[in-house]
Formats: structure tokens, sequence, C-alpha cells
């Protein structure tokens, strides 16, 4: 028992240590520090590249668009909590992430911010629905409810309703998903690893934009639609294993920012894209 | 932002508790019946690999060899995703059969450590004095056997709760798998992990204390 409590007491301290860092300097490095001749970025796990092979697309980019001098050192992590303690250990010096995610991340946790002006603002990347190869009929339905969701103008709506107007600190809520008896079921796996997009509330019941979009892709294809929540790293075998039926996100690069084949999907069908971000970059917050 | 706001937020707000006492009691329930099962099928194997019958010692010892040799997380991804995907079965019950798999190798192996311990002269000293097998084994070999093994068996549990962490991969929402949410939506990785880990310390604490209190039982 004495044990049991010296252990605790010592964890205490070490967790004040870690959260209480209000009024600690969030970082020894300065400010201008963070604008190196070497960038250490942590990036989400790419669909079929490379550290090595992004870091010099992300350079010939910067440097297209008249930045010169910093070499990108793009770090992958299976998970944005991974990702975020990285930053906060100093195993990397920034995170490429996308500006909703960017505006929920620092409206949660004060230790971080957003860097201005950074040259990767510019690149644009899509979210898009994975499928099996073998399963175009069904991208094909998805493919028509996101055309007819853009065309109709519900899909802005949700984006502003569940991502945009997110007001600060808060949850986006959870959306019911209509239930159709008989219908064939869609299972769609989410990772909760991406508020305000894919989030898991306190009451374990996933919330955001993705309960919205599926429960109006339900509606309008009017089928069942059953969230299945699983680690990222285990997406495309419960795809392939038909656990699932479709992936929620998957990021790929849209427009000619980057080059089209960096980050070709292999045994996966993607559908058009329903929701487009700018990439943002966090650090943390600098000393004072 | 205080500290203790946070620390509201992060585990207590929204009924954020409940959902993380469900996501122990599944870490519970998966590690219970897969100590239950792995140590059933773990001294059945030890049985067989120390037995006579030469193609059941020669099964044993393969199959303690690769499953010992194996990242439980690729055995369970490998069964749930591949050997059990077209069956139907929930995930819990795979994650079961997994841990109980893997719990069975480590069982077996720590029982023959412990049996080739033992002094194997007693055994024959018991049988002279007329102990049936059945006797000598239920008087001599398993009262010196459970003191043996019991040490190595209390980590191996320990260990097993710990592996549980991995079922988020076969869409189990365990302990860990809640904590990954809260630090997600809280944007708080820290902190939750720490709690996670607090909680994971009591659990195994908890293992130390009833081990230690049928060690006690058993001295009185």
């Amino acid at each position: 028992m004495k044990k049991l409590l010296v252990t605790l007491c010592a964890a205490m301290l070490l967790m004040t240590g870690c959260g209480g860092g209000a009024d600690k300097p969030a970082t020894d490095k300065p400010a201008d520090n963070f604008s190196a001749a070497e960038l250490k970025l942590g990036m989400v796990t790419r669909l079929n590249t490379d550290e090595k092979t992004m870091g010099g697309v992300l350079d010939q980019f910067a440097e297209k668009i008249g930045i010169k001098g910093t070499k990108h050192l793009p770090k992958f992590y299976d998970s944005f909590n991974a990702m975020q303690m990285g930053l906060e250990s100093g195993q990397i010096e920034a995170i490429s992430t996308y500006n909703s995610v960017a505006n929920y991340v620092v409206a949660n946790n004060d230790k971080l911010e957003i860097v201005p002006n950074d040259a990767l603002n510019k690149i644009t990347d899509a979210f898009c629905f994975a499928v099996r190869k073998d399963e175009t009929a069904l991208r094909d339905d998805l493919n028509k409810v996101i055309d007819d969701m853009k065309s109709d103008g519900s899909l802005d709506k949700l984006i502003n309703d569940y991502v945009t107007n997110v007001a600060k600190g808060q949850t986006p809520p959870a959306v019911d998903i209509p239930k159709v008896d008989g219908a064939q079921t869609i299972k769609v796996g989410v990772t909760g690893d991406l508020p305000p997009l894919d989030l898991i509330l306190a009451d374990n019941s996933p919330a955001g934009f993705n309960t919205a979009l599926l429960a109006e892709i339900a509606k309008r294809l009017n089928r069942n639609v059953e969230i299945v929540q699983i680690e990222s790293g285990a997406r495309a075998a419960a795809l392939n294993s038909k656990l699932i039926d479709v992936v929620f996100w998957v990021i790929v690069p849209l427009g000619d920012d980057l080059p089209i084949d960096l980050d070709k999907p292999e045994g996966l069908e993607l559908s058009k894209p329903y929701f487009k971000d700018d990439v943002a970059v966090i650090k943390l917050k600098a000393n004072k | 932002m205080d500290f203790t706001d946070l620390l509201y937020k992060i585990f207590l707000k929204d009924g954020g508790w409940l959902t993380i006492l469900n996501g122990l009691w599944v870490t519970v329930q998966i590690s219970a019946l897969s100590l239950l099962l792995g140590t059933v099928f773990g001294s059945l194997l030890c049985f067989f690999r120390l037995g006579k019958i030469k193609p059941l010692k020669v099964a044993a010892q393969v199959y303690i060899s690769i499953i010992r040799g194996s990242p439980v997380l690729m055995l369970l991804m490998l069964l749930f995703y591949g050997v059990f995907a077209r069956q139907g079965l929930s995930p819990i019950v795979v994650a079961v059969i997994t841990f109980s798999m893997h719990t069975a190798a480590h069982v077996a192996e720590l029982l023959r450590s412990a049996l080739m311990a033992l002094d194997k002269g007693q055994v024959e000293a018991a049988r002279t004095l007329g102990f049936s097998k059945w006797q000598a084994f239920k008087l001599v070999t398993f009262p010196q056997l459970v003191r043996i093994a019991k040490p190595v068996y209390q980590s191996t549990v320990v260990n097993l709760i710990q592996w549980t962490s991995v079922v988020g991969y076969v869409t189990i929402t365990d302990l860990t798998r809640v904590i990954n949410n809260i630090a997600s939506r809280t944007m708080q990785p820290m902190i939750t992990i720490i709690g996670g880990m607090i909680i994971y310390l009591a659990l195994s604490y908890l293992v130390y204390g009833i081990f230690h209190w049928t060690d006690r039982r058993r001295t009185q």
C-alpha cells in the first residue's frame, strides 16, 4: 500500500510538471529559431510515399513559391496524438496539418500556436472516401451524393456548421444517422483522431462532421450507415478483409501544388473529394 | 484554464469518467478470460510438451516457439483480419482467443521451468511410500510447483493486461482506446496518457495485491 501511494504521488508530480505548463515556457527555442535551415516537420502517415520523397517535394514547392533555404525533414506519425507528443517533447519542431484541425487544436491547447504565413499554407489537400478496388458501384454512389450535395449547397452548409463555425474550445455535436429497415448497411471506418472532422465524444459516441455527412449519405442512398472506430494503422486491413466498406478519410494532394503521382493509392479506389483544406503549420508557443 | 479545470475537462466532464470505466471493464474482461483460458490451455501444452507422445510433444514445442516468437499485435491482426475474417466472430472473442493463445505459450514454458526445478526424488519417494501417481502430484509436486511458478505467473498476468492495450486495432474500445480518444478530442495527450498509465498501474498493483494476499493466507 505504501509503495502504491509513493508511486501515485510520483506520477502526480510528473503530471503537474507536464500539464501545468501555463506559466512555464513551452519550449526553449526562441521564436526565430523555427525558420531554421532544417525543419523537422510532423505529418500524418501518407498513403504511398516516404518521408524522404515528401521532404524533397516540400522543398521544391517552397522554392517554387520563392522561399529558399529551408530544408523540410518530414516525420510520419500514425496518429495526431503521437505527433503532438513528438512536438511537445521536441522530436519535431512543427506539425503540418490543416486549417480546420489547426484551429481546433490551438483552441483546446494553449501551448500551441499556428505559424503565420508559412510556405506550406499554399498547399491544398483533398479529403476523400476510400473503398475497395472492386467496389466501383459504391464509389459511384458516394460520388453522386457528393456531387448532389455540392450542387444544392448542403455540403457547404455541413462544412460551415461542423467544421468552420465550431465555437472556440467546443466540440461539434453528434448527428444521429437514420435507420432504414431492411436496407443494406455500409460500414464506415473512422479513427476519431482528426477533430473536428472525425472525433469521439466523452460518452464514446462518434461526433462531428463525419456523423453529419454520413447521416446525409444514409438518407440520400436510403441505406444504413454503421460507424466503426478503428486505429489508423488498421484501416487498410479492415477494408481488405471486408470488416468495413469505406474508409472515412484519406488525404491526397489536390491540384498541381504537389506532383500528382506523389501519393497515389494502391489497392484502393478514392471518391471525389468531399472536403478540401489548406495546410496549416502548428508549433509550440515561443518563449516570451 | 488552470490545471484542475483541465483535469476536470479531460477525465470527468460530460460523463467521461464513465467511458473510462467502461474501457477499463473491457480491458479487465479480455484479460481475465484470456488468463483463464490461457492457463488451462498452457497447462495442457506443458503436459504434452513433457509427455511421452512424440507427435504431441513436437506439436507443443513448435506451437510454443512460434507463438512466443511472434508479436501479439501481428497475431491479433492476422487472426482478426485473416483467419477469422469470414467467421462473423465478435472482435472481443477474437481478442480473447489471441491473448489466450499467447498466454498459453508463456504459461506452458513457466510451468515447464518450475517442474524442472523440482526434485524428482521426492515424487519417487512418495511413489515408493505407496502414493498413487495422482496423489504424488497433488500432495508433493503441485504445492511446490505453485510456490515456484507464482512470481513468474504474476508477471505474466501483468504483462497480459498490458498486451491487451493493442485491441484498438480490431475495433475494440478498451482503456487505451478510450484514453487515445480523449487525448484526440481534448488535444492534451501528455496529461491524458499519464492518467491512463496511472489506471493501468493501479490495475497491476491490484494484481500484485491479490498475489500478496494469497501468499499471506498460505503462510498464516
